[in-house]
């Protein structure tokens, strides 16, 4: 078993400087290939046009023959290769940047959940599907939010600034409708933003509204059924997807106007800079330079049409970190010391109140002596606190003042608790991962591996399906396989306290008592508190009914 | 549009991989699948959007003709062409007009078509067996109808718009290039089959270098998502550090490797961008050197000044709709994948009965069934069924309330069709309010003082447990309950209604009192009324006034000790 983690071993801070600088400038890199790509795109229009009339005004007089048309051509291949080596270079390196962005960030978000205290609260809500996808969307959105949102945003304020300072130098009166088509477009996103960001969130909630009736429907979908309800109920989570459908429409419309409107600033500018350069009296080839840059702003038009996407982006970025703020806004518990491997004989437990499973009393704190080689079972009903009393031993829930822990004699706080114990849950999962690193015993030999899984009796099925090394996912083991493979760990576990919640839930009733009393016979050496709903004759051990 | 979303789509694997889809069943090709659905429901909506497209395209082409028009007479004739200048900002703003409604067009019928689906969803959901239901996970199912609708829609509206203006907005500029000079314009079009075979070429080796990339690094896509939905059980195995480690080194590879695959897969993005960077350079070269009357082609040489413009201009429109579809790469892949997973829903019967999932269905096997002739049942009385687990006493209290297929001559109660029936587990329905709307949520018209007295009689009313009495608040989903106040709603629910009575394991899993309380209850009720109970509680089938035992088959006696 390796020794757990402290805290500043694997904490989501960058480890300095250098690490900041190391992520900065693949970025750097691709915001300057971007520029470079539109650039390029802009001069090559730019340049094209130019050329066209400087020749066709050449082409007119007798400077025909002596016009050298080679470096304005030159150029305009130029441009033209590197506008698509730029844009291919900012799509590798951008896309580089992000995905190490990516790996970076997700390594602290994990490491991050793993300190929330929710993490080890009641129910894992991030075990379901939908929760899962709904937490992986936002990280998603704060993910892609530099490529999306950063990059674009850089390039087209940079265009901008750029266009406009070349237009009040050659053709200076053309501001005048750029800037009201500026002004108009800025004030509808400070009038749309707000507006979006709002039916943003109201699509959010209907979503996860329509979740959460659609779940209680699917969880109680026979006795709904039986009774011919089950389309009344579904219905309900139905109204909300509509409510969903509705906000995204009246979204949509917002995107429709405000693409229409930024779609408009190239080619209003391009006839504006050339009608006020013949108005300032620039006639033949005065208007060569004024064509440029009204074709340039034609070029730039083509940048500006995703102003929308890149407003829902950011919108999209603000709220996932909204919401990814709610997972670790409780305060993290200090890291404990490694727990030495020497055993545990008694546990002695004063004071400890007794919850249900939402924090709730339930009757009178409990005083219990649990001591090793002597198992003991929690028998009660369902609701009775088995599981919470299980959680508040193993220091997963509750404080310090929470009761008094003593083992041999001293006190074990909550933080000391966790790192001695082996918290068995009833629910756990399987990691898409190999067999044997689902053991969670990197140091264990193959012999004591196979000797576990003999144990829970997985045996045959382990070997079929490839031994030690093969790839296990979740869904290739029934609900009794799995709980078996999680008995097998708390067997290659060696802390001194192992707590099983449940250890034969889905285990059929003959397999059931052959099993548990196998592991436990494992666990000799070790105090062994266990929770069941029935009891087993077969097993011997001390019994506290809850 | 500064960057292609196709990229985003190949990075998205990472997370979004194989996750939901790796389960999927139905193929693309069913006849009554998903995404003939969403295409009939937007068939009209998608006229209406290519309409609108079409008139965005020849307006915008107007424009390039206005425009072009006024800069060329600008610069060589010197003349401000009133007409030119008005023609290009009516072109421009009528095109603008055109390409709104062609957004708000695609935007209804997509909001069109993913309301049609849920409707369909809902009705196939309505009449989906529960056993087929429970074989698969509630929170994919969930999952998937927050989010695959909208992606059908997507695929069946804005990428289908897309690919046929691939065919139509090219088609239009080459028109109107021709309107100038068809040699240019057959230029343009002698693109697009080099195009094509670059194309052919790419997408063979992304398709290549993708598999290689499934093959070897197809198992870390998701490892993020599954290390954060196991979270709790890294914890509690005290293995943090080991797979903090462990996954970032798993995600810097699948990294590297998805870059090996953008690294081609952007190649097909560059092919549109050279293509028509370099017809603008080529085009601009041509025309530069007819003008000077260096080159004397046909259809490149004596050109106005806007004829040539015009020739640019429309150049680098003539490639825009290849750039949009491009775009449009991971709404294809996500679209399938929704249409894949949403066939589900529709699949027929064959594929409903043969559920076996191990939350779904458990074959059936046994002599006892035949004595379960449902028109024989009596009237009242207390009916238990017993049998070890996996026998099928909850399949066959299924079938007799109607909503399993029947097999083995077991039929549904005939009664149930027109009186109903209540079911009573710990998974019942309870709805979020107050205690008397949990109790009375199915039994509309039963009076507050019937409510209370059946509340009080199964002890519901305690005010240190539950707070309120018919008033006390029920959570969401009945999340402040306990597994025993759950079991006594449903208790309460037989009490107010005169149905007959379903009970799956009533017993299982209470503390002694509430155990006794169900008891007393279902005998109580089996006096009047028909109580059939599947269970394994001896005191319960004691009881009982007929008891039918249900044994193992062999073949799954084997199955389980193996």
């Amino acid at each position: 078993m390796s020794v757990p983690a402290t805290a500043k071993s694997i904490a989501p801070v960058p480890s300095g400087l250098s690490a900041t600088r190391d992520a900065r400038a693949p970025w750097l890199l691709a915001i300057l290939f971007a520029v470079a790509a539109a650039a390029s795109g802009i001069l090559l229009t730019g340049v094209s046009v130019w050329f066209l009339g400087a020749v066709a005004l050449a082409g007119l007089g007798p400077a025909a023959l002596t016009f050298n048309f080679h470096t304005p051509a030159a150029f305009v291949r130029l441009f033209a290769l590197s506008k698509t080596a730029c844009k291919y270079g900012e799509r590798i390196v951008g896309h580089r940047a992000a995905l190490l962005d990516q790996v970076r960030r997700r390594a602290g978000l994990f490491a991050a959940m793993a300190f929330a205290p929710a993490t080890r609260a009641v129910g894992w809500q991030l075990g379901n599907q939908d929760r899962l996808s709904d937490y992986l969307d936002d990280v998603e959105d704060v993910d892609y939010a530099r490529l999306r949102v950063t990059m674009p945003v850089i390039v087209l304020l940079a265009g901008i600034a750029v266009m406009i300072v070349a237009t009040a130098w050659l053709s200076a009166p053309a501001l005048v409708p750029i800037a009201v088509l500026l002004l108009i477009i800025i004030t509808m996103l400070r009038r749309a933003i707000p507006r979006i960001a709002q039916a943003w969130m109201a699509v959010r909630i209907s979503q996860r509204s329509a979740g959460r009736y659609l779940g209680a429907a699917l969880a109680a979908v026979v006795p709904l059924k039986a009774e011919r309800s089950f389309a009344k109920v579904s219905g309900l989570a139905f109204a909300h997807f509509k409510n969903v459908a509705a906000e995204q429409w009246a979204q949509r419309r917002k995107f429709a106007m405000l693409d229409m409107a930024a779609g408009l600033l190239g080619p209003l500018a391009a006839l504006g800079v050339l009608a006020a350069a013949w108005h300032a009296g620039a006639r033949g080839n005065a208007l060569l330079a004024p064509a440029f840059l009204a074709f340039s702003w034609l070029a730039f038009g083509e940048t500006t049409v995703g102003v929308a996407r890149i407003v829902l982006a950011r919108i999209r970025e603000r709220s996932a970190r909204n919401g990814l703020a709610d997972w670790n806004a409780g305060t993290s518990v200090a890291a404990a010391s490694p727990f030495s491997s020497t055993a545990l004989r008694q546990l002695v437990l004063m004071n400890v109140p007794r919850r249900d499973p939402d924090g709730r009393g339930l009757g009178a704190a409990l005083n219990l002596t649990f001591d090793s080689g002597l198992p003991t079972a929690l028998i009660g009903a369902s609701g009775a606190g088995k599981t919470t009393l299980l959680k508040q031993i193993a220091g997963w829930i509750g404080d310090d003042n929470d009761g008094r822990f003593t083992g041999d004699g001293v006190v074990l706080l909550t933080a000391r608790r966790r790192a001695m114990s082996h918290l068995c849950l009833h629910d756990a999962a399987i990691l898409a991962d190999t067999i044997r690193e689902n053991l969670f015993a990197p140091g264990a030999s193959d012999e004591t591996c196979w000797a576990a899984l003999t144990a829970v009796e997985l045996e045959n099925r382990v070997a079929a399906a490839g031994g030690l090394e093969a790839w296990i996912e979740q869904d290739m083991l029934s609900l009794g396989e799995a709980q078996r493979l999680n008995l097998a760990r708390a067997i290659l576990s060696d802390a001194p306290l192992v707590l099983l919640d449940e250890p034969v839930e889905h285990l059929d009733s003959e397999q059931a008592p052959r099993i548990l009393s196998r592991v436990l016979s494992r666990l000799n050496e070790r105090i062994v508190i266990y929770s069941s709903h029935t009891q087993f004759d077969a097993i011997r051990g001390a019994q506290v009914a809850l | 549009m500064l960057l292609s979303n196709e990229p985003n789509a190949a990075a998205r694997c990472e997370s979004h991989g194989r996750e939901p889809s790796s389960s999927a069943v139905g193929t693309p090709s069913d006849a009554s699948g998903a995404l003939e659905l969403a295409r009939a429901i937007g068939a009209d909506g998608l006229r209406a959007t290519l309409s609108w497209q079409i008139a965005r395209t020849l307006l915008r082409l107007g424009f390039a003709a206005g425009l072009a028009i006024f800069a060329g007479r600008l610069i060589t004739a010197g003349t401000f062409s009133g007409p030119a200048f008005l023609g290009a900002i009516a072109g421009l703003v009528l095109s603008s007009g055109a390409g709104l409604f062609a957004d708000l067009a695609a935007a209804r019928a997509e909001t069109r078509v993913g309301n049609g689906l849920r409707v369909a969803l809902q009705g196939a959901l309505a009449k989906m067996s529960s056993a087929r239901i429970r074989s698969r996970a509630a929170g994919q199912l969930i999952a998937g109808l927050q989010r695959h609708p909208e992606r059908l829609a997507s695929l069946a509206i804005g990428h289908a718009a897309a690919k046929s203006m691939l065919a139509a907005g090219p088609l239009l500029a080459a028109m109107a290039i021709c309107l100038v000079s068809w040699e240019a314009a057959l230029a343009l079009l002698l693109a697009i089959p080099i195009m094509i075979i670059f194309f052919a070429l790419l997408g063979g080796a992304v398709r290549s270098k993708a598999a290689t990339q499934e093959h070897a690094f197809g198992r870390l896509a998701a490892q993020f998502s599954d290390r954060i939905r196991t979270l709790p059980t890294i914890l509690a195995n005290h293995a943090l550090a080991r797979e903090h480690g462990k996954i970032e080194r798993r995600m810097t590879a699948y990294a590297d490797s998805t870059m090996g695959v953008l690294g081609v897969a952007f190649l097909n993005a560059g092919v549109i961008d050279f293509f028509s960077a370099l017809a603008i350079a080529v085009l601009a070269v041509f025309l530069g050197l007819g003008h000077l009357g260096l080159v004397h082609m046909p259809g490149f040489a004596g050109l106005e000044l806007w004829q040539s413009m015009f020739i640019l201009v429309i150049a680098a429109d003539f490639f825009t709709p290849f750039r949009r579809f491009a775009e449009q790469y991971h709404i294809k892949a996500e679209g399938e994948a929704a249409a894949n997973e949403l066939d589900w829903y529709f699949g027929d019967a064959a594929a409903a009965s043969n559920v076996t999932g191990h939350d779904g269905a458990k074959p059936f096997v046994s002599n006892d069934v035949n004595r379960f002739d449902a028109a024989e049942l009596p009237p009242t009385g207390l009916i238990a069924i017993s049998g070890p687990s996996g026998a099928g006493k909850s399949t066959l209290l299924r079938m007799l309330a109607g909503i399993e297929a029947p097999s083995s001559g077991v039929a549904a109660l005939p009664r149930l069709t027109t009186g109903g029936c209540v079911w009573m587990s710990t998974e019942i329905y309870v709805p979020a309010g107050k205690l008397s709307d949990a109790i009375a949520w199915n039994c509309a018209s039963v009076g507050r003082s019937a409510l209370r007295q059946a509340a009080e009689s199964v002890g519901l009313i305690d005010e240190t447990l539950l707070p309120g009495g018919l008033d006390a608040r029920i959570a969401e989903g009945g999340a402040n309950l306990s597994g025993g106040q759950r079991v006594r709603i449903g208790i309460a629910r037989i009490l107010i209604s005169d149905r007959v009575v379903f009970a799956d394991e009533p017993t299982a899993k209470l503390d002694p009192t509430t155990a006794a309380l169900v008891r007393r209850v279902l005998t109580e009720v089996a006096a009047r009324r028909l109580v059939i109970v599947a269970t394994h509680d001896d005191r319960l089938i004691e009881v009982a006034d007929r008891h039918h035992s249900l044994t193992l088959p062999k073949q799954r006696q084997t199955a389980i000790a193996a």
